[in-house]
């Protein structure tokens, strides 16, 4: 039986009149990517001392915007992967900002860009190294012995260890889109969630091991791809109908340009760290397991004692939401609280829902720990 | 060039070329064997047998022309089932079609294989006769990874039959309801995306997936063991060297550390006064002032 006919006509004129709206929608939106320069695209522009170095690792103070409402200081930790600047990519959707406009004293670490001479780093060396030495750095240039945490997915991972290793340094933590149990995706099968998870397991370890030995690093282009595995027709739309429909408009549009902006901003992942974040981890799901080894030290998550703060995003198909609640019944402290935030892994930084959520809510937990 | 082009044109080079190159080896190998003492050059048997992996070359990219040529005809009626106007949904329609193009497909998953490709095809090299055996080695890598490329993409077409399969069905069955060519992108847009996450987790795609990174890898290797080589011979520092000087610097960064640490301790032992931690390297605190920070 043949298809039933769907094509449908159009008149003359109607069809002149959408041609040259559209005609013109083009025309300003070109004039727009014209005039626009790469130098126009800034993220990451509050403020902020650079205070500390060592090696490629820096540690920078945000200037405050008003009087200090919790005098421990505040530590931004954000992973490997990725750079912190999301937390800080526009004026308006700041995660930085709003925390500063709330009196929070802020500070955050930059792992710089590792190259292949960063082979042989290992997350013991940035976990009980590099974040170890930031947070005295802060003790001392505060006069405080302790330090609140701020650890963003993989940095997470980083203030969990540390917080677990020592916790007498840690006055609170808050962890957000950070995965605990790397292998909870499997509790909630979404489809198109979890993506990393499935694929990392599908690699036997010597296959990981091959791969960062060859490259002397795990690639930020690799890890690139597999993100945009994760979102396939997004990925395809992307260049084409979604920028189509935002190109005449310029705020839309320089909102596009500062997201591809920090999405074309890969750093490559330290080699070994690389095969401990993939092999022991994702693979192996150590740190649920209180098997995960820093320093000598196997990270117990009984030993966090201190109050903590889990931030994750409902719909988060990097970090499935499963993951990251799995450390509720781990850790030693009953003053736990779950923050679940609308939108996605990126959406809770950015997104327009979450910013009357997400910085309140950390501010107040803190406010009410102080 | 499409994937049916590529498939075809590497098939056949490599079939062609190949028995060409160990054709042209062999009657080298013979003719420098009579000339040069026995047993200074290779025994034939002793060179790598390259003409398997050529005939699982060939095999892989029959199957993708195959399949390929029943893609494309898939595509091209379902193009003509397209709603047409005109005007500004012109463009969506033009982005349909692209879109329901099969090669379209190959632009997300397609991209893996770039960047392992980039990863592994850095230099380029000219054939030497007394490193033979390491470009074989490259040469046999070489082929393992277009033979993994050319499996993964049987995966991703084998994805979007079912995918333009559904949607056509869901088109005739939709009748009139798909009136205008943007609400065939959403269609197809949403069929797509659900048969591809799909496939994405499918024991197929993985299996080809990391097949096709260990077969990147191994290419690399094989051109780092060649490149290894040249610097021996010609006095380069070589990758491994290098690496050792990297990991041997690491080591000592992290004795600082420690002594560092120790010494701090030693300093203020009576507390964990952090104000007494030297570190590294203090950066004085500037005054503030309007200029944007370092990023």
């Amino acid at each position: 039986m043949a298809a039933k006919e769907t094509r449908t006509t159009i008149s003359p004129a109607a069809g002149v009149a959408e041609l040259a709206h559209f005609g013109s929608r083009i025309l300003t939106g070109t004039r727009l990517l014209n005039q626009v320069r790469d130098g126009d695209v800034a993220i990451a522009t509050t403020p902020k001392d650079l205070v500390w170095q060592e090696d490629k690792v820096s540690l920078h103070h945000f200037r405050p915007m008003t009087q200090c409402s919790v005098r421990t200081p505040v530590l931004i930790v954000y992973g490997l992967i990725g750079r912190w600047t999301m937390a800080d990519l526009q004026e308006d959707r700041s995660l930085v900002q709003n925390l500063l406009k709330l009196g929070i004293d802020l500070y955050v670490v930059d792992w710089g860009n590792p190259s292949r001479a960063d082979r042989w780093l290992t997350l013991d060396d940035y976990i009980d190294g590099y974040l170890h030495d930031c947070i005295q750095q802060i003790c001392a240039q505060a006069g405080v012995s302790q330090v609140n945490l701020l650890g963003i997915c993989e940095g997470g991972v980083f203030t969990t260890c540390f917080a677990a290793l020592h916790p007498d340094m840690v006055k609170t933590m808050t962890l957000t889109i950070t995965p605990i149990d790397f292998h909870a995706d499997t509790l909630e099968n979404r489809t198109g969630h979890g993506f990393i998870n499935v694929w990392t397991r599908s690699l036997a370890p010597e296959d990981i091991d091959n791969l960062i030995d060859a490259n002397g690093c795990l690639p930020g282009e690799f890890m690139g791809a597999v993100f945009n595995q994760m979102t396939p027709m997004r990925t395809l739309l992307k260049y084409n109908i979604d920028m189509l429909d935002m190109v005449d408009d310029e705020k839309k549009l320089m909102n596009f340009l500062r997201m591809e902006k920090w999405i074309a901003d890969r750093p490559d992942h330290p080699g070994e760290a690389a095969k401990q974040w993939l092999k022991d981890l994702y693979q192996q799901n150590k740190l649920i397991k209180n098997e995960l080894e820093i320093g000598g030290r196997r990270v117990d998550l009984g030993n966090i004692t201190m109050p903590v703060l889990n931030v994750y995003a409902k719909d988060d198909h990097i970090i499935p939401p499963a993951t990251s609640r799995a450390l509720g019944d781990k850790v030693g402290t009953k003053d736990y609280t779950e923050l679940a935030l609308p939108g996605g892994h990126v959406g809770v930084f950015v997104g327009g829902r979450s910013q009357a959520l997400f910085a309140p809510g950390v501010a107040t937990w803190l406010t009410e720990r102080e | 060039m499409d994937p049916f082009e590529y498939a075809k044109s590497i098939a056949d080079m490599w079939a062609l070329g190949g028995k060409a190159l160990l054709s042209a080896q062999e009657a080298g190998v013979r003719a420098m064997g009579t000339a040069v003492a026995p047993g200074m050059l290779p025994d034939m048997s002793m060179l790598p047998d390259l003409t398997a992996g050529m005939a699982d070359l060939t095999r892989a990219g029959q199957s993708v022309t195959e399949l390929w040529s029943s893609a494309t005809s898939l595509s091209q009626a379902l193009a003509r089932k397209m709603p047409m106007r005109g005007g500004e949904d012109a463009t969506v329609e033009a982005t349909f079609q692209k879109m329901a193009d099969p090669r379209s497909w190959f632009s997300v998953t397609g991209e893996m294989d770039e960047v392992l490709g980039r990863m592994a095809e850095g230099p380029r090299f000219s054939d030497l006769w007394d490193v033979e055996r390491r470009y074989a080695r490259v040469y046999r890598a070489w082929l393992n990874l277009r033979q993994r490329g050319l499996e993964q993409t049987a995966v991703v077409l084998g994805a979007w039959q079912r995918a333009a399969q559904l949607f056509g069905e869901q088109v005739g069955g939709a009748g009139d309801t798909v009136r205008s060519a943007d609400a065939a992108l959403h269609l197809w847009t949403e069929t797509a995306n659900r048969v591809l996450l799909e496939m994405q987790r499918s024991e197929a795609f993985l299996e080809a997936q990391a097949r096709m990174i260990r077969a990147s890898t191994e290419l690399r290797m094989a051109q780092h063991e060649l490149v290894e080589f040249y610097g021996e011979r010609y006095g380069f520092p070589t990758r491994r060297e290098l690496d050792d000087v990297h990991k041997t610097v690491t080591e000592l960064r992290r004795e600082l550390r420690a002594l560092r640490r120790a010494s701090a301790g030693r300093a203020a032992p009576a507390s964990v006064e952090p104000a007494s931690v030297k570190p590294a390297r203090q950066v004085t605190k500037r005054k503030p002032t309007p200029r944007k920070a370092r990023n």
